[in-house]
């Protein structure tokens, strides 16, 4: 997989997370689940990738977490969007149709 | 918003400082639960509950890898991905606990090994000489075209004439080596000094630490002053501030010490000054005017100050005119002599020059196998790491940054290497000093210094550069989702990896070759000096030097009648069986050298006329030492007591210049003393080697005590027992003669031939040291590869036991593995050997660079210890339970 691939996931997968974490907490496991089920399976987190992103957001203030009870009875992390969160998703929902929009252009161009 | 992220990395780095345990728990809790909800889903799909845990974990790589990542990617930085990387590696590597040790300790020994040889080096060839301006000092030396010496002593006249007629110079100092019997307060001793030109010290810019140095006008001055060395000044007068005005008694006058040198100054300039000793006492040389006439002998050094701007070529130049001159107006004196300009530093390293040279590539190529050692052993353990560099990758860490992270730990590796290295050298250099032969290395002058350190933590980033790239390139060129996919018991051992670590052992064992056949060309070469036989028995005898004073023994027959009566006392010794004075001993002293002409054969042109040595012995010479009469008598004892002009030749003598006559009953004129006359020859003994083990011997005239009276002689006591064990009592003797009377260098002969072969044992100790740990290391090399190889390969070898493959089968594929790299890199060792150890052949006595026993000696060695290293990891392949082997994991 060129590296390309990778860069493009990091940076989108931030914004994943929060867009999937904006209808209300989840644990990281959720998270990937909610991720694939929004995709309609079209896209697929590695756990990998996951877990550090989910450390690298809350340090930079985006989310928050607190340890609860999952719906299996599990004691399991839970992560939700703190106000700065819902802020950062709103720019990057904005930069993100930008991009799309100026990259549908170009490759509408004949 | 910064400021709120500042604070809350804070709070976090603060919490994971002081609750470590509590923050790890939870990020393994919570990453604990996401594996089982994966298991659980993975069951809800139908697969087996083991199997689905498996794939769980399998899906998440290692559970420990990804809390690294989690850890990793808090940060931002340049400096903090540094320190990311720094606690990252250092974390890794104290997991990974045997593989440090291995790496750290190989590198040590590598490193350390290094330094110490550097810090030497550094002392002897780079530090800065303690003189003013040191590079513009040169030393002058006559050059003997004739016997081809260009490096001979100075005729003072012709010291007077190059002063004045050669303008590159700031000044010329001339000097001599003199030994003093110092007597007064204390003990009689003898000490080294010099009779020096009063300008010396200007020319060498050097200041006395207290009073003054010489002054120009200090020969003239009708009294006798002296300048005395640091530890002269400690020893003798304890350190005492009011030595200035002192009397000291040299060979029985008085000379006022007029100042102390500084404790860094040492100067010494003979050719052979590795058997001298440093200069204590500096009197005042006249060279006057008179000197110029006559013109006979050569017996100053000389040293020189260039002026500014005057390059060494100019110099060089300029004295080789001024000589020329001087050898046509002088031709009976100066026909065929030129003269020699050598600056100081080249001149006072002249002689370990070569073999420090050698020494530190060995030690090098020892720092470079270490290098390929940890370069194979981090390429099989990045082969291991592949998943987790994968993952690393796929979690968005760029090539650069894998790079850098795996280079980061080699830093790591490599600068802890250097630090115990540099304990390893500490150690080391007070070893090399110990072992070194007297006068090569300083006291108190090799040490770790700031230079030192220096170059070892250069070498220690450039090693941990060498050993790490090509790994580090090796694993970021994986290809991150096959790597990803692929089991974590692939077949790593062959490929691409594979191919990089098998060159690596090719590598290492030509290059331990390469110092097994230097050291073993060493070997022989020292065993070879070590048979020469020196033409006499040095066992069972001892040796000690007297110096008569000549203001208290002017006159010859008093000189004679002083060794006659010690040499008697000694004899009365019990356990003494033979006793005899000669003036200079084999291995230990400087002897004469002259010219000399046959009676009855036309006189030889002036520079073209023969030279030999001159001993003078008395008549029990011959048989204490147990030289062999081979024609004629030797001495009897009337010719010792009365000047009868008869001599004693050497084999060698009759062999150069009385091919096929019979040399007994001819007469020579040899010029020594101050009225040479000539002597009959009336006896041939064998040849008996004074200078050194190897080299040509040379022609050699025995004279009787009364024709040349020596001040100084030294008496040879042949023992029944222990000869050491007589020097107490025989220097109670002499001093019964004389009680004022110092007897110095009290040893065995055997220490002084030990002593002549010292500096190519010591270079022979050091060279087979250096290619034991060279041999050490491949062989650990090798075994290391074979092993890992046959950790990789346990699956293919688990299969061909079960289809039926025996032990021995197993044995063979693994060993045949193994001894092609090795024999491929004996292969290649013997190439580089063949071309490196012509360099050094100079070190070399009797052994061709090339010698094919040694080379084959050696490539056996190597190839059966690598067999050995081979063998072991082979064996426990045959021990590989196929069903294990097979069993998923």
């Amino acid at each position: 997989m060129p590296k390309q691939d990778a860069k493009l996931l990091q940076g989108t997968l931030d914004m994943l997370i929060l867009k999937a974490l904006s209808l209300g907490a989840l644990h990281g496991f959720g998270v990937g689940q909610r991720i694939v089920q929004m995709s309609a399976d079209a896209l697929r987190v590695e756990e990998g990738s996951l877990y550090p992103a989910l450390y690298r957001i809350e340090q930079q203030g985006w989310i928050e977490s607190e340890w609860g009870v999952s719906e299996n009875n599990q004691r399991a992390k839970f992560y939700k969007l703190t106000r700065q969160g819902r802020k950062q998703l709103q720019v990057e929902e904005e930069n993100w149709e930008r991009l799309a929009a100026a990259v549908f252009k170009v490759m509408q161009a004949t | 918003m910064r400021l709120s992220y500042w604070l809350r990395l804070a709070r976090t780095r603060l919490r994971g400082l002081l609750r470590r345990k509590s923050v790890e728990r939870e990020m393994e809790e919570e990453l604990r639960f996401h594996l089982r909800m994966r298991a659980e889903e993975n069951v809800r799909r139908g697969m087996a509950r083991g199997e689905a845990e498996r794939a769980a974990l399998e899906s998440f790589g290692q559970l420990g890898r990804i809390k690294e990542y989690c850890r990793d990617f808090k940060g931002g930085g340049l400096l903090e991905t540094l320190m990311q990387d720094l606690k990252f590696g250092a974390r890794t590597l104290l997991k990974s606990r045997g593989f440090t040790l291995v790496a750290v300790l190989t590198l040590a020994v590598g490193i350390g090994a290094n330094t110490a040889i550097f810090s030497v080096v550094e002392a002897v060839l780079l530090r800065a000489l303690p003189f003013r301006d040191a590079d513009r000092l040169v030393v002058l030396w006559e050059h003997n075209r004739v016997r081809n010496r260009p490096h001979n002593v100075v005729n003072p006249g012709n010291l007077l004439d190059w002063r004045e007629q050669a303008a590159s110079f700031e000044g010329v100092a001339g000097f001599a080596d003199q030994r003093f019997n110092l007597t007064g307060a204390g003990e009689p001793e003898e000490v080294a000094g010099q009779a020096a030109t009063p300008n010396l010290f200007q020319v060498l810019g050097a200041q006395a630490a207290l009073g003054r140095t010489l002054l120009p006008g200090d020969e003239t001055a009708g009294q006798s002053v002296a300048v005395i060395s640091h530890g002269l000044w400690q020893r003798r007068f304890g350190g005492s501030p009011d030595v200035i005005g002192k009397t000291l008694m040299l060979d029985g006058a008085g000379a006022t010490v007029v100042g102390v040198m500084p404790p860094d100054f040492k100067w010494f300039v003979k050719e052979n000054s590795l058997s001298g000793k440093p200069a204590e006492v500096w009197i005042p040389l006249a060279l006057p005017d008179q000197l110029r006439v006559g013109r006979r002998g050569r017996y100053l050094s000389a040293v020189a100050r260039l002026k500014p701007g005057v390059t060494l070529e100019q110099a060089g130049g300029e004295m080789e005119t001024v000589a020329a001159r001087l050898e046509a107006q002088y031709p009976e004196v100066d026909k065929g002599w030129g003269a020699s300009v050598v600056p100081l530093r080249e001149q006072l390293a002249g002689e370990i020059r070569p073999a420090l040279l050698v020494i530190l590539g060995a030690v090098g190529f020892v720092l470079l196998i270490a290098c390929v050692n940890v370069a194979n052993l981090l390429l099989a353990r990045s082969a291991g790491r592949r998943r987790e560099l994968s993952l690393r990758a796929a979690l968005g860490a760029g090539r650069l940054r894998i790079v850098r992270q795996l280079l980061t730990e080699s830093m790591l590796l490599a600068v802890a290497g250097g630090a115990l290295g540099l304990l390893l050298a500490y150690w080391g250099v007070g070893a090399l000093v110990a072992l070194s032969p007297p006068n090569l290395l300083g006291e108190g002058q090799v040490g770790v210094n700031l230079t030192v350190l220096a170059f070892t933590l250069a070498v220690s980033l450039l090693t941990g550069i060498a050993f790490g790239v090509a790994p580090a390139l090796e694993a970021s060129r994986l290809n991150l989702s096959e790597s990803l996919k692929e089991s974590a018991r692939g077949n790593v051992g062959v490929g691409r990896a594979g191919r990089v670590r098998a060159a690596l052992v090719v590598a290492e064992v030509g290059l331990a070759l390469i110092l097994l056949v230097g050291a073993g060309l060493m070997v022989r070469s020292f065993l070879r000096l070590q048979a020469v036989h020196p033409g006499f028995d040095a066992s069972h005898l001892l040796t000690m030097r007297v110096m008569l004073p000549e203001t208290k023994y002017p006159e010859d027959a008093r000189k004679v009648e002083f060794f006659r009566q010690a040499a008697e006392r000694l004899r009365a010794l019990p356990g003494v069986s033979g006793v005899s004075a000669v003036s200079a001993l084999p291995f230990a002293d400087i002897g004469s050298a002259t010219s000399f002409t046959v009676v009855g054969r036309p006189p030889l042109p002036v520079g073209e006329r023969w030279g030999t040595d001159v001993r003078v012995a008395d008549e029990n010479y011959f048989r204490t030492m147990n030289i062999p009469v081979v024609a004629g008598r030797t001495f009897t004892e009337q010719e010792a007591v009365e000047d009868r002009k008869v001599a004693v030749v050497n084999e060698a003598m009759v062999r150069k210049y009385f091919a096929g006559e019979d040399p007994l009953g001819k007469r020579i004129l040899v010029n020594m003393g101050s009225q040479p006359a000539p002597t009959e020859i009336v006896g041939v003994v064998g040849d008996a080697r004074y200078d050194k083990l190897d080299g040509e011997l040379r022609p050699m005239v025995y004279w009787t005590p009364p024709q040349l009276a020596y001040s100084s002689m030294s008496f040879v006591v042949r023992a029944s027992g222990d000869p050491a064990a007589l020097g107490p009592s025989a220097v109670r003797e002499i001093q019964a003669v004389d009680r004022e009377q110092p007897v110095s260098d009290v040893r065995t002969m055997e220490s002084w031939v030990a002593d002549s072969a010292a500096r190519t044992r010591f270079g022979t100790l050091l060279l087979g040291a250096f290619a034991c740990a060279a041999l050490m290391l491949a062989a650990v090399g090798v075994y290391g590869v074979i092993s890992y190889s046959v950790a990789q390969r346990r699956n293919e070898i688990g299969i061909r036991m079960a289809l039926g493959a025996r032990a021995g089968d197993v044995l063979r594929l693994v060993v045949g593995q193994g001894m092609r790299l090795v024999l491929l890199g004996v292969g290649l060792g013997i190439v580089g050997a063949l071309a490196l150890t012509r360099l050094m052949s100079g070190l070399l006595y009797d052994v061709a660079a090339n010698d094919p026993a040694t080379f084959a000696a050696n490539a056996l060695l190597l190839a059966a210890v690598s067999l050995v290293a081979c063998y072991v990891p082979a064996r426990r392949a045959t021990r590989v339970d196929p069903l294990t082997a097979l069993r998923p994991e």
